[in-house]
């Protein structure tokens, strides 16, 4: 665990945008109290790819289950977008970290390290439509102008870079060929081409798994990327080497328990976790 | 003439002054302190009956608002602590602020840290266990603030803490104001009720002083006077039972005085003809004796020595027609009394001194007068209460033989003077006292009767009368009261 500055707000502002522009930067600069501030507490800091609520929902399983094992307090945490997201992590506010590969790379210089990731399926992006959209195949040449496509976030790696970096080297200029929508998280993106708000929506597969069974009927994925490393969990390069195997050891045991197994299926992972390492990452993005 | 008191009551009284009664014990007083009771009870307790509701309802109100804001805020935040968005919770903590009654709010994560509050300075901190201490009323005393704490959950696991204060101020205020609108309905309850009981108090007390007044004027004597019937409650009943009395009243008074008068008049009518036959009587005897002895005398049957005795019993039986006659006229021609104060002491004294130098030879009758210091100054008509003393003193001497003792005292009784004549004679028959001062009625043979019957009216006169003590063989005392002038 790394040291953390106390908490700093000298005053809030009374007008709600300027206000909550303001807090955001200083909470950026600053972070929220972390383990360091509270010995006791672990923070699992989760990449905000879904909604706050429904990030929990998968993720308060998994930080009781290390609670048990650790023998302290996991508290959850995710943050308002992946930019805010990333402010806290390079000022060391978490001390267990989910995210995507592109960002980790980033993570790793701010004193992370990644100890497992997802394993079992290869980490892909995927493009979705709609069931009866008339898109059959991404063809340069048959596309329509000027669709709109939508993405959670610039910094999703799987939703938005990879299918971006997929698409341009399909030879298509996403920006020029679509209107290009962020909607905030992978639920948000894929709610929006649901109820029709764009044509095309970049995602992956967990989020795409997570939607309720209706909607997931009336879409259809029309592209996938080529594989990259999965979504890895790294900690903070201080946590004793007792906890970060402990973590790793829970991780890579979820299957083999009734529980763990409920857990994985509530995150939408049910190939689990194997243990990783910096190298795998290292490279990503570049 | 009465008068009535602006709070008391007075009710005059023929003869004195006026009986008052002190104001509490008035009917218009009491009738009013009832009044103003009853108001006072049945509206404290209205009042204090609407107020408790007024409480309960507005600290149920009270306690369902800050439990629905507190929901709401929990929920509300729910996202904004799970990605510790600092300024949306600062926009949450801003509009719970706006709500009436919020003293504070803060939003702690699942480690107790404040996220959201509206004390700036507690930002960060840890959130204050103070607050599980009043959530629910009533409240700890001198606590103004109702705090409530509720759990942000997600899936059954807690991930935050809010925290609410809402405070009483207002509601107390209200509360406040409930009480003082609810004590200016007593006194105005109070006010409003004695001011009716005393218009219908003096509505009714009024028409009972024209009863007490008429009541007096009958005391002295107007038995002319009605009371005016003006309405047909409790009462108007009474006023017309009372003049119904009064009349009834009149009419005995009336026949009572015209049975005065005519037994009066009887008596008056008995006692002349009583007085004629007495005369009549009194003067028939010398009378006869009179005229036999002119017969005799007209005759020439009467020679030397005989003529002479019957021209004697002519003179003698004269001489008494004559004495009857005075003695009559002296009782029918007294005076009106004129009481003066006077000296009893040296008028009894004087007629002792008479009494000693008249006695005849050969009577041996010692005379005392007895007269304290305190008993010597009256109020009378010197020459009659002198006529008076003087036939008492006369008919004491005439009831002893030759020998005996004559006492004159007088005597202090409060503001009276007892004067007493005292013999040793033979005493006076019982049934003699009671006519013993009737006119003609007399118990020597010599006598007139008229001496007693003058003295009786002369004490008339004085408002006093005889007292008779006597017993046969012993003496008599026969007395008297004048008023004291010492």
């Amino acid at each position: 665990m790394g040291k953390c500055s106390p908490l700093l707000f000298a005053s809030r502002e009374r007008a709600g945008a300027a206000v909550r522009s303001a807090l955001v930067a200083l909470f950026m600069a600053f972070g929220t109290p972390s383990a360091s501030a509270d010995q006791g507490v672990y923070r699992l800091g989760v990449l905000p790819l879904q909604s706050p609520n429904k990030l929990a929902v998968m993720f308060l399983p998994l930080a009781e289950a290390l609670s048990e094992r650790l023998g302290r307090p996991v508290q959850f945490v995710t943050a308002p977008s992946f930019s805010a997201f990333m402010a806290r992590v390079s000022a060391r506010n978490y001390d267990i970290l989910y995210l995507n590969p592109l960002l980790c790379s980033r993570a790793l210089e701010h004193g992370y390290h990644v100890v497992a990731k997802v394993g079992g399926e290869p980490f892909t992006g995927i493009l979705v439509v709609r069931r009866d959209s008339p898109l059959k195949d991404l063809d340069p040449a048959q596309l329509p102008p000027r669709l709109r496509i939508g993405f959670p976030d610039p910094g999703a790696y799987a939703a938005t870079v990879m299918t971006r970096r997929y698409l341009s080297q399909l030879g298509i200029d996403v920006d020029r060929r679509f209107q290009v929508k962020y909607f905030g998280s992978q639920d948000s993106a894929l709610m929006a081409l649901y109820s029709g708000l764009v044509d095309v929506a970049g995602t992956w597969k967990p989020s795409l798994r997570s939607m309720p069974k209706n909607v997931r009927n009336d879409l259809r994925v029309i592209a996938e990327t080529p594989p990259e490393p999965q979504m890895p969990i790294a900690v903070r390069n201080d946590m004793p080497p007792a906890d970060a195997d402990a973590i790793v050891a829970v991780l890579t045991e979820l299957g083999q328990t009734p529980r763990g197994q409920a857990i994985l299926g509530g995150m939408a992972l049910p190939q689990g976790f194997v243990a990783a390492n910096d190298r795998e990452y290292e490279k990503v993005g570049e | 003439m009465s008068i009535v008191a602006p709070l008391g009551l007075a009710v005059p009284l023929m003869g004195s002054a006026p009986l008052r009664t002190a104001l509490f014990q008035t009917l218009r007083f009491r009738l009013i302190l009832s009044v103003a009771l009853v108001h006072v009870v049945l509206m404290g307790i209205f009042a204090a009956a609407a107020v408790h509701e007024q409480s309960d309802r507005i600290e149920l109100e009270l306690l369902n608002r800050s439990r629905a804001l507190i929901s709401m805020t929990a929920v509300a935040s729910t996202n904004t602590v799970l990605t510790e968005d600092l300024g949306a919770l600062a926009e949450i903590i801003q509009k719970v602020e706006r709500q009436p009654d919020v003293a504070y709010c803060e939003i702690a994560d699942s480690r107790g840290y404040i996220l959201g509050t509206t004390l700036p300075d507690r930002l960060g901190k840890r959130l204050s266990p103070r607050i599980d201490q009043s959530d629910s009323f009533p409240l700890a005393p001198g606590d103004p603030t109702l705090d409530l704490r509720e759990a942000i959950q997600v899936e059954g696991q807690t991930v935050g803490t809010v925290t609410l204060g809402l405070s009483t101020a207002r509601m107390d205020s209200a509360m406040r104001k409930t009480w003082l609108d609810g004590s200016l309905f007593i006194l105005l309850a109070l006010v409003v009720g004695s001011f009716a009981a005393w218009l219908l108090s003096l509505a009714t007390t009024r028409k009972l002083h024209d009863m007490v007044e008429a009541t007096a004027r009958i005391g002295k004597g107007d038995l002319d006077i009605q009371l005016p019937i003006t309405s047909r409650d409790e009462v108007g009943m009474l006023a017309i039972a009372f003049n119904n009395m009064v009349t009834s009243l009149k009419q005995a008074s009336e026949e009572a005085l015209r049975e005065h008068r005519q037994r009066t008049q009887a008596e008056r009518l008995a006692c002349v003809g009583e007085m004629s036959a007495s005369i009549a009587h009194e003067i028939r005897n010398p009378l006869s004796a009179v005229i036999n002895s002119v017969n005799l005398l007209s005759g020439d049957t009467l020679q030397g020595e005989d003529r002479s005795q019957v021209i004697g019993i002519l003179n003698n039986e004269s001489h008494r027609l004559n004495r009857i006659l005075s003695d009559f006229l002296d009782f029918a021609k007294i005076r009106e009394s004129q009481p003066a104060q006077g000296n009893l002491a040296a008028l009894i004294e004087e007629i002792a001194s008479m009494l000693r130098q008249d006695l005849p030879p050969g009577k041996n009758i010692r005379v005392a007068v007895t007269c304290p210091s305190d008993a010597c100054l009256a109020v009378f008509d010197h020459d009659q209460i002198r006529q008076v003393v003087w036939n008492l003193a006369l008919n004491a001497v005439q009831a002893m033989g030759d020998d005996g003792l004559l006492s004159f005292r007088t005597v202090r009784r409060g503001d009276k003077i007892l004067v007493t004549v005292a013999d040793t004679g033979c005493g006076i028959q019982p049934d003699f006292i009671k006519d013993m001062t009737k006119p003609f009625v007399t118990g020597r043979r010599d006598g007139t009767g008229l001496g007693l019957a003058i003295v009786q009216r002369i004490l008339v006169q004085h408002r006093s009368q005889l007292s008779v003590s006597s017993e046969l063989g012993v003496g008599s005392e026969i007395s008297f009261e004048l008023d004291s002038s010492g």
